[in-house]
């Protein structure tokens, strides 16, 4: 009897081979457009055609709907509506046969029983539905260094892997500066230009890095190089030409959340981070980065829970916290080519201290203990006014540690938390909640600012006087320490007077 | 001690009893079965998040156990399961919510004032991963130390043995129990019915008893993580694929689910396949929670699954914590009416595609 045709069979893909790359577009998505645009540029590099998935509308949850089973997860209904649409534009274009032949789409993978590890299921709900069973769907686990795609016409090897991480790297840092500019920028559209050149700047340089090995001598030249560094130097002279005014009064919110739509700029979580900046806010943006820190510390936390029962646990130990050493080391690097304006990286091990009594850190699934961590670690150092935490509508882990958030507020009934529910189709709402404590946020920020002004004995003009001499102040490229403050005027407020000689 | 019957406790409820007895705790009282009274005399307001029934349910558990006589109220974090899918799946975890339900809910008791210690009653809610079973003494005994002076972490390995000992022992009794029930079925030439659903919808408060429904009209029901798992009775249904090298053991699932994280999940997709292959199950019957993120992505496979082999599958999902008891009896009724109409004809099928009948079953 022929077992094979009688029972049902998960979706396969079939290979992808290492002849077809020249004329093969790789579909990939769920990132910013800057992150995806440098992706871009690294994948080129390893001579992939590849194309980013169209950004994420409002429609797309609506067509995500009709191909999923009910119950999903708003970022999965959104981003199995966005591939379904550009499945279905491509093959109006193209017809189905190009479609099927000349595209396929990757996916990252793995971890846990929710998050990415379930998003291909619903993924191949679209090609069922849309009678496509023969494109191509690849699950990739980037963690896995050499894994492939059957066929090999995807490696994954250390030059790729590195070149998607210093990606990701130039991505976060990009949106850091565009964030802790923007909304005090003199010449309004200057920040916006200037991110669009420093993503072109950057794609080209990962498009035409060299190559230096394929395995260890990959990974030292990745590590050491000065290149990606000298890049992001030259980057940093175009954002020398923004001007910008710190002493605009904002209130800074912080935004965490689940990791699409913490990171996710569009319709997807009603455009969060623009329209809080449009209501005169600071936006203090989430990299992607820190899931990967994450990820890196949790094994490092299981093996000291291990501590006993595992062997050779010195060794691993070294190992991996050489790991999180270098990551951090390189994360760093880049950030000092930007003059330090973007944000540094949480320390795991102060998220997982701060959040122990409230979650406990082995909670992995959506961002576990993290969400807790980061929100007290931005109250208690004074990072932020407010925390804007975005849930997706369904989400399974997020919900819980939202839950488990009661009992912080009741620690710490002084924190603004606006935790937000995204449904994809309730913006009003959703807007409205954050706009009350956003309300709240801004008269703290405007205190606080006040008080700098009386702690310090100076006015605006005169902040004002002494920046006409000193322009260089105004360069969004200038950094401003860190004074006690949450606010970025009170802290400039307090360093002007520092340089006046006033305190 | 006090212990709610919540979510995984359910299918772990017998390592508990065996883990204490060993420690030589007095007594283990368990909260009552979920229901809807419970839930708002005990639980109401407690929860600040909209989740699934199954996990705002814990709330009613844990209030009703601190008005009960206890000094402990003992609420495991389980992060993994013992399953008998482990060593062909990539993990054995619970469920996201499952897992973060007690951080959740314990905020609900703690947010205005401290409700255990108000009662005197001390809270203990280890990390419980039954998938590492080198660690989880380490940290039941971290976690336990406190309260049960003395308690040693040799002890408290020890009574973990002991307790996965008692959870083998009945298992295996209930292994057995479904093999009788399917032999009765061959013996009788009558059809029987797998549920898939979580462990935890064996709770009438949350799975409605709608299996029981069934019994009346003569249909045994089997659950799905209790099928007998003889070499004998697997190799009857899986060891052509293996031969085929489609699967590389009976308890491969990668033939049709690639995402094999969720012990829960990973078993449910197990039973369907076995519902797909073994005979005389001529029908399977889903149920799922309202909005249960994790079944979401299953259910078109399951379906698949049961249904490609010509089993009959029907779903009821979306329970909460109203029970519809009138629609339930009319949907049973017109189940039965398939399963009457159709069952003969899908065992001889069925049949047909194997090899001849073990004689263990026969027995
Ligand atoms: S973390 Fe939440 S929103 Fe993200 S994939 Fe998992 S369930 Fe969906
Ligand atoms: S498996 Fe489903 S019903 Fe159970 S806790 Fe998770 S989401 Fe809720």
């Amino acid at each position: 009897m022929g077992t094979k045709e009688l029972h049902y069979r998960a979706y396969r893909p079939r290979p992808f081979t290492k002849e077809e790359r020249p004329r093969t577009t790789i579909l990939f998505g769920g990132l910013t457009w800057k992150h995806e645009r440098l992706i871009q540029g690294s994948l080129e590099r390893m001579g992939y055609r590849s194309m980013p998935l169209p950004q994420i509308e409002r429609q797309d949850l609506d067509i995500g709907k009709e191909f999923i089973d009910v119950g999903a997860c708003c970022p999965t209904t959104f981003t199995a509506g966005n591939l379904a649409r550009t499945l279905m534009t491509l093959k109006e274009k193209e017809g189905e046969e190009a479609l099927k032949n000349n595209y396929l789409f990757v996916t990252i993978g793995a971890c846990g029983p929710c998050r990415f590890g379930q998003y291909h299921e619903s993924y191949e709900r679209v090609l069922e539905g849309m009678n496509l069973k023969d494109f191509r769907l690849f699950l990739l686990d980037l963690l896995q260094m050499e894994q492939s795609a059957p066929g090999g016409g995807l490696e994954i090897s250390m030059p790729l892997t590195f070149g998607l991480v210093y990606s990701m790297f130039y991505g976060d840092l990009i949106t850091d500066m565009e964030h802790a500019t923007r909304p005090y920028e003199v010449v309004e559209g200057s920040t916006d230009a200037v991110v669009k050149d420093s993503v072109e700047l950057l794609y080209e340089k990962l498009r035409n890095r060299p190559i230096k090995g394929k395995k260890i001598d990959s990974l030292l030249w990745h590590v050491f190089t000065g290149y990606f560094v000298d890049a992001l130097k030259e980057v940093r002279r175009l954002w020398d030409e923004v001007e910008v005014d710190r002493l605009r009064v904002k209130p800074r919110v912080k935004i965490t959340g689940e990791f699409w739509l913490q990171t996710h700029e569009g319709d997807g979580n009603y455009n969060m981070k623009r329209w809080l900046e449009k209501e005169g806010a600071e936006v203090i943006p989430p990299p992607v980065a820190v899931w990967m820190d994450y990820l890196i510390n949790m094994e490092l936390f299981k093996l000291e829970d291990a501590k006993g029962f595992v062997k050779k646990y010195y060794l691993k130990k070294f190992a991996v916290e050489s790991i999180a050493r270098l990551y951090r080391m390189v994360y760093n690097k880049l950030r000092k080519a930007l003059n330090n304006i973007p944000n540094p990286m949480p320390d795991q091990r102060k998220l997982k201290d701060l959040a122990r009594p409230y979650f406990h850190y082995r909670l992995t699934g959506g961002e576990g203990h993290m969400l807790i961590g980061k929100a007290l670690y931005a109250y208690k150092n004074k990072q932020a006014h407010m925390i804007c935490e975005l849930s997706p509508y369904g989400c399974l882990p997020n919900t819980m540690s939202v839950g488990a958030m009661a009992k912080v507020l009741g620690d710490y009934p002084d924190l603004l938390y606006a935790p937000i529910e995204v449904k994809g189709d309730a913006e009003v709402h959703a807007y409205s909640r954050c706009q009350m404590i956003l309300t709240e946020a801004k008269r703290r920020a405007k205190e606080e600012f006040e008080q700098v002004l009386e702690k310090t004995g100076l006015t605006v003009e005169e902040i004002r006087n002494f920046e006409e001499d000193h322009p260089e102040l105004r360069k969004a490229t200038y950094r401003v320490p860190h004074y006690g403050y949450a606010g970025t005027a009170s802290n400039y407020a307090m360093h002007v007077a520092k340089l006046m000689g006033k305190i | 001690m006090g212990i709610p019957r919540f979510l995984n406790v359910w299918g772990t409820h017998q390592f508990w009893v065996g883990f204490f007895n060993a420690l030589g705790v007095g007594k283990i009282v368990f909260s009552s079965e979920t229901s809807e009274e419970q839930y708002r005399e005990y639980g109401k307001g407690r929860i600040t998040m909209d989740s699934c029934y199954p996990v705002k349910a814990l709330a009613g558990h844990m209030g009703e156990l601190l008005h009960r006589d206890i000094n402990l109220l003992f609420v495991p974090m389980i992060y993994s399961l013992p399953s008998f899918l482990k060593g062909h799946v990539v993990d054995t975890l619970s469920c996201t919510r499952v897992m973060m339900s007690v951080e959740n809910l314990k905020a609900g008791f703690l947010r205005e004032k401290d409700e255990f210690s108000q009662r005197g009653i001390k809270f203990v809610s280890p990390f419980v991963p039954f998938a590492e079973p080198e660690i989880l003494p380490k940290y039941l005994w971290e976690s336990l130390k406190e309260y049960i002076p003395g308690l040693s972490l040799e002890e408290t390995a020890k009574a973990v043995k002991e307790g996965f000992k008692a959870l083998d022992t009945f298992e295996g009794k209930m292994r057995e129990k479904s093999l009788e029930i399917m032999k009765w079925c061959v013996k009788n030439k009558r059809p029987a019915l797998l549920v898939l659903a979580r462990p935890y919808h064996m709770d009438p408060g949350i799975g409605h008893e709608i299996d029981g429904e069934f019994q009346p009209y003569g249909y045994p029901v089997l659950w799905y993580n209790y099928l007998p798992l003889h070499d004998w009775l697997l190799d009857w249904l899986f060891g052509d694929e293996i031969r085929a090298g489609i699967i590389k053991s009976p308890f491969d699932i990668s033939d049709v689910w690639t995402s094999s994280y969720s012990s829960n999940t990973n078993e449910i997709i197990w039973g369907a396949k076995f519902a797909a292959r073994f005979p005389w199950i001529t029908g399977v019957i889903r149920l799922s929670s309202y909005e249960c993120g994790m079944d979401q992505p299953t259910f078109t496979p399951v379906q698949k699954i049961v249904e490609s082999s010509g089993t009959l599958f029907f779903k009821f999902g979306e329970l909460d914590e109203t029970k519809p008891a009138g629609s339930v009896k009319i949907r049973v009724e017109t189940i039965v009416y398939y399963l009457e109409k159709y069952s003969q004809e899908i065992v001889r099928k069925k049949l047909i595609r194997l090899k001849p009948v073990p004689s263990e079953l026969l027995t």
